[in-house]
């Protein structure tokens, strides 16, 4: 399987050991899911002929991967049959990730829309059939051309999708992304290690803390510190804690979009009681920014057990009410059951993992196959479905809050003794006993704090099962106090990509119903 | 506008008289003068103003729109726990036709601006726009490429919420603070009377009415206990 495809800007980057000369590097992440191994292929790219062949006739999932990679780096992959911008507008000049571009808006022209740019703009957005090789009219049929987005309801954000369809049949789409796109990797060009935690949350929005795990886990590698168990088992807590708050709003929003209005409702009441544990000991509700590089931001608050036992015995009886109600409903089962369904192998070639893959019957969790922040000392199952129908994925989801709070009730129980800080160096932010002993020491505190930890020159990566598949950041540190360029990989991105091949011949309801089941948001997708 | 004016005691024929009879007149419309003539009727507008105005904003309805983080709280809001109805706006309209009010819930992209532009002027009127969030305020925490640095370069945003996301609380007392602010408005009571043109409140800052209470505040609760 394809996982990721993206490039580095290497021409201000120093610490290059015994790599080739290059202006940019472009690398394809393979993983291979029976073996559970992964490679790395890196190609050396010259300023001058910024220029390598498609692998889109081998992996199909490569086709948004290079057009994100011509978008932001502007390097061309021959023999692409549709090589547009995919994040930014079709108007904008430059290529973003380069490292002569500009990061900041305020370094730019303050942004302005005039009527005459406000036409401008939207003739640039009108979508014309001929750029994507599709005819107007069969011999029998003129075909209608549906814009869906990039503000609908069920669209779960800024997602656009133009349907090419033949009375209610969809006889091809194209997803139209790129109206998220936040700059994130662009970021953490320009924050400090420590500082860029806060714009990890905000990836998978609704995923929390869960998205700053990966980060931290990858600056860790990169730095070299060992956490204590009471560590990884508080951040284990919190990232089940938020799996479960995220499914809860998948399953709201999955039914409201098969017209059930009524579910929504209710897991937004469980979701409230999710929050009232996470604000207790985070101090937020969605973005808590929690986890810090070597530790936690303070430590657990007294009275939290009983705070989260609560919300552990308030669950099940819900999840089985919502079976009963909602996955045991006819009209629910006819909606999903067998619809949009895929197998493993379509899966795999399009990039999809999470609860996606696992719906194909796959067994494929990165918690078990290479567990991480300890979650081999944790009994739990792996739910699995064989369908891989809109139904399935959303059954599957009910059974994996099941088991998240299985882990939780073993989190209370076991809670190990420990710091909530490990003891290295590069801890940030450093525990304050060290500031107190001399001026050696205050000087030390002080530079660490406001310039941030310096990270040895290397490269890492941590991949991690999140909220929506696999997450993975892939940094390159070049000794300094800042990333030199930070990679980004997320699950939803793929799964938007798959879409056109398994809506064509469906109907417009089908594909309400698979976006749905796919649960996605939009920053997770653009960045 | 201008009236033809025939009064009765004219149309009292004499003999020579041609048809049709009576004598017309143009002149101002009657009420004009009439309404600011007496304390009575001076009063009537402004109760009539605020009936229009208490109808308006007891019944706002928004429109489905959101970009991101901040959408899912809005929508938060919305549900069971925090119960938007007890003011009148749960009503979430997916046409932008339909809706009273627009929420910029989320970061506002270059790329999104102008579809969010359209949106907008796809609105009628009256409409008003609520800014939740950073980003939407100001851009916030994302001083980048492809963000525009708040939504109010190119929207007029009547009540911005801070916070990021800004609570469902911080979303609700916003809705609160533009019912306050639709109160105050005034606008043509008909396409005929009175003045075409909306005046807007000049609302206190919510800053400057609640700083004194809170830089009273000395003792804040430790995070070490629940």
């Amino acid at each position: 399987m394809l996982f990721d495809l993206s490039a580095i800007d290497e021409r201000l980057r120093s610490h290059r050991h015994g790599l080739p000369e290059a202006d940019f590097t472009v690398f394809y992440h393979l993983l291979s899911v029976s073996g559970n191994r992964d490679i790395m292929l890196k190609v050396a790219l010259s300023e001058r002929d910024l220029s390598l062949p498609t692998v889109i006739s081998v992996y199909r999932n490569a086709n948004w991967y290079e057009r994100e990679a011509w978008d932001m780096f502007g390097i061309r992959f021959e023999g692409h049959p549709n090589l547009f911008r995919i994040l930014m507008p079709s108007t904008w000049q430059g290529h973003p990730l380069r490292k002569d571009h500009h990061a900041r808006a305020t370094e730019f022209d303050p942004y302005t829309l005039t009527v005459e740019g406000q036409h401008r703009e939207q003739e640039a957005l009108q979508f014309k059939p001929e750029d994507w090789g599709m005819q107007r009219q069969s011999a029998d049929a003129d075909f209608m051309f549906l814009n869906l987005g990039p503000n609908h309801p069920s669209a779960h954000g800024a997602f656009r999708i133009v349907l090419q369809l033949d009375g209610e049949e969809i006889v091809d789409c194209v997803p139209d992304i790129g109206y998220h796109h936040r700059g994130a990797e662009k970021m953490a060009e320009r924050q400090s290690w420590h500082s860029f935690i806060p714009y990890t949350d905000r990836i998978d929005y609704v995923g929390g803390v869960m998205n700053n795990l990966p980060y931290v886990l990858a600056v860790e590698k990169l730095a070299g510190i060992e956490v204590t168990g009471r560590i990884q088992t508080v951040r284990v807590m919190m990232c089940e804690l938020f799996r479960i708050t995220s499914h809860l709003l998948f399953l709201g929003t999955y039914l409201q979009d098969l017209g059930a209005m009524s579910p929504v409702f209710y897991t937004f009441t469980d979701r409230q009681k999710g929050y009232d544990v996470i604000e207790a000991i985070t101090g937020f509700r969605m973005h808590p920014a929690w986890f810090r590089i070597g530790g936690l931001m303070q430590d657990l608050p007294k009275g939290w057990d009983t705070l989260m036992q609560r919300f552990v015995d308030w669950m099940p009886a819900r999840l089985r009410e919502y079976e009963r109600v909602m996955m045991e409903n006819s009209l629910v089962r006819d909606r999903t059951k067998h619809i949009a369904a895929f197998d493993t192998a379509n899966a795999l070639a399009w990039g999809v993992t999470g609860p996606n893959l696992r719906a194909t019957g796959c067994d494929f969790d990165l918690r078990k196959q290479r567990p991480y922040s300890g979650y081999e000392n944790f009994d739990f199952e792996i739910p699995l479905a064989q369908n891989g129908d809109a139904f399935d994925r959303g059954q599957l989801r009910i059974d994996e809050m099941r088991q998240s709070l299985r882990i939780l009730q073993q989190c209370i129980n076991n809670m190990p003794a420990g710091d909530y800080k490990a003891d290295h160096p590069l801890t940030t932010p450093p525990p304050r006993e060290r500031m107190l002993e001399h001026i050696e020491t205050l000087i030390t505190h002080f530079l660490q704090v406001s310039w941030g930890p310096v990270l040895p020159g290397n490269e890492s990566l941590q991949m991690i099962e999140a909220t929506k598949g696999i997450n993975s950041y892939y940094l390159t540190s070049d000794g300094s106090t800042m990333s030199y360029r930070t990679r980004i990989r997320t699950p939803s991105f793929p799964h938007l990509q798959q879409i056109p091949e398994l809506m064509r011949g469906g109907f417009v309801p089908d594909l309400i119903a698979h976006l749905g089941s796919i649960d996605f948001v939009m920053a997770d997708v653009d960045r | 506008m201008t009236y033809t004016l025939t009064r009765v005691e004219d149309a009292l024929a004499a003999e020579n008289d041609r048809y049709p009879l009576g004598e017309r007149q143009r002149v101002e419309d009657p009420m004009q003068q009439q309404v600011h003539r007496s304390v009575f009727t001076g009063k009537l507008e402004e109760v009539l103003n605020s009936t229009v105005n208490w109808g308006r904003k007891n019944s706002l309805w928004p429109y489905n729109f959101g970009l991101s983080c901040c959408y899912v709280e809005m929508t938060t809001a919305f549900t069971s726990p925090h119960d938007i109805a007890r003011f009148g706006a749960e009503v979430i309209r997916a046409s932008p036709r339909q809706a009273d009010f627009m929420v910029i819930a989320g970061t506002c992209f270059v790329k999104m601006a102008p579809v969010i532009q359209q949106l907008y002027d796809q609105m009628l009127e009256p409409k008003w726009v609520i800014s939740m969030g950073s980003c939407a305020n100001s851009g916030g925490m994302y001083d980048i490429y492809s963000v525009v640095q708040g939504v109010d370069k190119f929207l007029p945003v009547d009540v911005y919420v801070p916070g990021c996301p800004p609570r469902p609380e911080a979303f609700l007392q916003g809705l609160q603070l533009l019912q306050d602010s639709i109160q105050e408005e005034r606008r043509p009571l008909s396409w005929v009377v009175g003045d075409q043109g909306v005046y807007r409140a000049e609302m206190p800052s919510q800053r400057e009415k609640h700083r004194d209470r809170r830089i009273q505040v000395t003792e804040l609760r430790t995070p070490d206990s629940i």
